[in-house]
């Protein structure tokens, strides 16, 4: 009888607790800077009042750790909004992205047309053609270098573009695709 | 038995103390006297502070500073918001009567830690208009176009520069312009490129204008124009330096690892180095350098890269690295200030870190000692910068 009534505690608790819709949790990111080629992206949501869960991913960003440079150094820190989001963008990046606002470092220069993505096509293929490094196939560890962006990879199955994807709607509940805001949606942050 | 041997070993002694007095005495002539005959070596650099004498002339905040220390007044800062590195932040003309900056005009101070939800920027606000003004001798400080930003002289004082669609930088859109070439500071404008996008302005190569175009995720593609409305791509990429001549160009690929050298009039690949295999391997380079006589100075992972160019050669001659716990981010637009190729000029940034104000240094270091001048911080707001010569013809480029 005890346990009965513990057990209905619980689930009242938990109902009390969880959004209506069990799957459209406060979603975002965070960016840490560590390395070029070896920092780390999570994504965290919050389930309830201080319930969080998170998943990590290694991630990359830029070739220097100067964010002042321009198509060369890392992420400033900050938070940033989303501007954006398509499944299959067709340009000199493709496929699934997030594009993020622009951002002044240090000493107030702009950065620009940045995106968390990978490499692939804009139908979320691979396209590798040469032996050397083809801007949408996704090679290896070099890959993470970007002119800024955070860059995911695209390798394995399911990759990590696919698991950063699906779960933010997963987790967001948001299904929206093309221009639209959200809000603090990525933190970066010096590891 | 002994004695022949102790007689020996004390022959020896003397055979190697007059050896050692002798390299000794020769090491104190050849530093006092032979260091820049010498052949420049890989190394660390060490830092000095206290320099004393910039190599030219310098700007910071809203001061032109001369060599000689002496300050001008300029009617706005300097600041290279919308370049960065890419282009001189001010540079003269060939005829060295008149300074070009860039200028920002800030319309909203924007907190770069907060998003800007968080600082209620909607889309489309304004954020900023940049400008690029002219400073003559006589101190006249005038606007050479208000929404305008990377200026570079030709040497029959044409200037180029983008000239915004709308003078403002907005929140949420890219700022695209045309690139615009003025027939003299009070001239007629030409617009050299067939659509807006977003650009930023090189350098001329001769009568041919070197300029980027910025895509997405801050690819740079670096183009070249023959004339209005003739526009090449001329790699994927960004570029180290002209050649005195202005007949090459060094171009750094996507990934900063090769380095290419190409005739600008054809677009042909003259020499190619990867510097992750050569000696001693570098992870990258970075554009926005140096190219005097025949050598190439660039920023590096590990600090400075000096490379040798050879008539279709391109070597690594040299890597001075810097002490990452004293310039964590390294240093940027290094400039060879003398005619043979020995002494570097550098700005070095020292981020903002726990409270701290972000923190600019100019650098003057000899390569053949490895040894560097700091002079005095300034905040990196401030955009201490050199003054960038337009080389006349034939004189080196950066």
């Amino acid at each position: 009888m005890k346990v009965r009534a513990a057990i209905s505690a619980a689930v009242l608790a938990i109902s009390l607790i969880v959004p209506a819709d069990a799957f459209a949790y406060l979603t975002w990111f965070e960016f840490t800077r560590q390395s070029n080629i070896a920092s780390t992206l999570t994504m965290a949501w919050q389930y309830g009042p201080g319930f969080y869960g998170t998943q990590s991913w290694r991630a990359g960003s830029g070739v220097s750790t100067d964010a002042c440079w321009i198509g060369h150094g890392w992420l400033p820190t900050g938070y940033y909004d989303l501007w954006g989001h398509w499944n299959n963008y067709d340009g000199k990046i493709a496929g699934r992205v997030f594009y993020l606002q622009n951002k002044p470092c240090w000493n107030g220069t702009w950065r620009t047309e940045l995106f968390v993505h990978s490499e692939e096509t804009a139908g979320q293929g691979q396209y590798c053609p040469t032996a050397g490094d083809d801007p949408y196939c996704w090679e290896g560890p070099s890959d993470y270098y970007s002119n800024g962006c955070i860059k995911v990879s695209r390798a394995g199955y399911p990759s990590d573009l696919r698991l950063v994807h699906d779960g933010w709607h997963g987790k967001s509940g948001d299904s929206r695709h093309g221009y639209f805001t959200i809000n603090n949606w990525l933190y970066v942050r010096d590891g | 038995m002994s004695q022949v041997l102790r007689s020996k070993r004390r022959r020896g002694l003397t055979v190697a103390l007059v050896a050692a007095l002798s390299a000794a005495g020769a090491l104190t002539i050849w530093g006092a006297f032979g260091a820049h005959s010498a052949a420049p070596r890989t190394g660390p650099l060490t830092i000095h502070a206290g320099l004393e004498n910039p190599p030219g002339a310098f700007v910071r905040g809203n001061g032109l500073f001369a060599k000689n220390g002496g300050r001008s007044q300029l009617v706005a800062a300097v600041s290279g918001a919308m370049i960065g590195p890419l282009s001189s932040v001010a540079v003269r003309s060939p005829d060295g009567q008149f300074v070009a900056y860039n200028t920002w005009q800030e319309l909203r101070t924007v907190d770069s830690e907060q998003s800007f939800s968080k600082q209620a920027i909607a889309g489309g606000d304004a954020l900023g208009t940049p400008s690029v003004r002219i400073r003559d001798d006589s101190g006249k400080d005038s606007l050479l176009e208000r929404g305008a930003y990377s200026a570079a002289w030709r040497q029959d004082g044409a200037i180029a520069f983008v000239k915004g669609v709308e003078p403002q930088f907005r929140a949420g859109r890219s700022y695209d312009g045309q690139v615009v070439v003025r027939a003299g500071i009070h001239g007629h404008d030409a617009v050299w490129t067939k659509e807006p996008a977003h650009y930023v302005v090189y350098a001329w190569a001769g009568n041919r204008l070197l300029f980027y175009r910025v895509g997405l995720g801050e690819k740079l593609e670096l183009l070249v124009a023959d004339a209005p409305g003739s526009i090449r791509s001329l790699a994927e990429g960004s570029a180290i330096a002209l050649s005195p001549d202005a007949t090459r160009v060094a171009v750094l690929s996507q990934d900063a690892t090769n380095v290419r050298l190409l005739d600008v009039a054809t677009g042909g690949e003259v020499a190619w180095l990867d510097v992750t295999t050569a000696t001693p391997p570098l992870a990258w380079l970075a554009y926005s350098g140096s190219w005097v006589s025949d050598h190439i100075v660039a920023p590096a992972s590990a600090g400075l890269a000096v490379l040798h160019v050879g008539s279709r050669s391109l070597e690594l001659e040299q890597v001075l690295s810097l002490d990452r716990s004293q310039f964590p981010v390294g240093v940027q637009v290094p400039r060879f200030v003398d005619a043979d190729g020995n002494e570097i000029a550098a700005s070095a940034d020292i981020p903002s870190a726990k409270g701290t104000e972000a923190v600019s240094f100019l650098l003057v270091c000899d390569r053949i000692v490895r040894s560097c001048d700091r002079g005095e911080p300034a905040p990196a707001k401030e955009w201490l910068r050199l003054v960038d010569r337009t080389p006349a013809a034939n004189e080196g480029g950066h």
